[in-house]
């Protein structure tokens, strides 16, 4: 396994523990916070794999945005799942 | 018993879905089907026919103009929803005053700080976004997350007042309507939707044009969002 396989490999174990992870959660801030951080991984991974206008879109709006909204409609519903 | 059945057919469909994959070609090998086609067709001549050095924006905005079109009017429609819902007082969630909520001073002082330099950012973005990666929806992201930043720290009514009613009204719609102007300036000009008329300096314009209304309706869009949000609390 050549450097660059063990960066993807690192980076896709990451992204399942976060996915189950967000999965599991009952805090529902927690599980917010824990998509942005999968974004973040899945865009390192667009940047490695040779496209930085998909990672781009993906740092901007995954982690970004989606968190903002998820947050703002957590402040409106609740924190814990029920 | 069910349990069972379940894991039986999900062992079974990975099983397949690995033997399928495992006969695909190695990623980014030259021999793959989908390197031999229309892509190596792009790769030789898309930046010099689709008017664009970067070759993503070349192939989004003239290959496949007509996708992104779509794309822009999806974003569009989104909109449109989000405003006909959220703006007809449906909810009665709890009553808050957002524009009271107190902010961090630190969260302040560096909203502050950094915003000059993000709208430069997503100005860059935009209109370098044929040359470079990043393009007009990056960019009009980058400035929708600042604009909701601004709202945070100055309050949704001070952003409210910045984007004024009648105009805002038209241009919530400016990446359809300069889309559909660029397909009939191309068939009017060079003879087919989304041509690129020949002067390069009209081409490159034209790119521009589009990048930037891309741009100005992703972050109007994400800023309605946002703001629709903010309006349910006052009503």
């Amino acid at each position: 396994m050549s450097p660059n396989d063990v960066f993807d490999a690192l980076i896709l174990i990451l992204l399942i523990t976060c996915a189950l992870a967000i999965a599991r959660m009952k805090d529902l801030a927690a599980a917010v916070i824990l998509f942005s951080v999968y974004s973040f991984a899945l865009c390192l991974l667009w940047v490695h794999r040779g496209a930085p206008d998909v990672a781009m879109t993906e740092a901007a709006v995954g982690a970004g945005i989606t968190a903002v909204l998820f947050f703002y409609t957590l402040a409106r519903t609740g924190r814990r799942e029920k | 018993m069910r349990n069972a059945l379940a894991l039986l057919i999900v062992i079974v469909l990975a099983g397949l879905m690995m033997a399928g994959v495992s006969q695909l070609p190695p990623p980014g090998s030259p021999d793959g089907a989908v390197h031999r086609h229309v892509a190596a067709h792009y790769i030789d001549g898309g930046t010099e026919a689709g008017g664009a050095p970067n070759l993503v924006t070349a192939v989004l905005l003239n290959y496949r103009a007509l996708d992104t079109y779509g794309e822009v009017v999806v974003i569009f429609a989104a909109l449109v929803a989000v405003l006909a819902v959220g703006l007809s007082g449906h909810s009665r969630g709890p009553r808050r005053q957002p524009d009271e909520l107190p902010v961090s001073p630190v969260v302040d002082r560096i909203i502050r700080l950094l915003a000059p330099f993000i709208a430069l950012f997503a100005l860059f973005m935009i209109l370098e976004g044929h040359v470079l990666p990043g393009g007009g929806f990056q960019g009009g992201v980058v400035l929708g997350a600042l604009l909701i930043l601004l709202s945070l720290v100055l309050g949704p009514r001070r952003i409210r007042r910045m984007l004024p009613t009648p105009a805002l009204f038209w241009t919530r719609a400016i990446a359809p309507l300069v889309f559909a102007l660029t397909a009939i300036a191309g068939l009017a000009l060079a003879g087919w939707l989304f041509a690129l008329p020949e002067p390069a300096w009209l081409r490159e314009l034209i790119l521009v044009g589009l990048e930037l209304a891309i741009g100005i309706g992703a972050a109007l869009a994400l800023v309605g969002f946002y703001l629709s949000l903010e309006a349910d609390h006052h009503d």
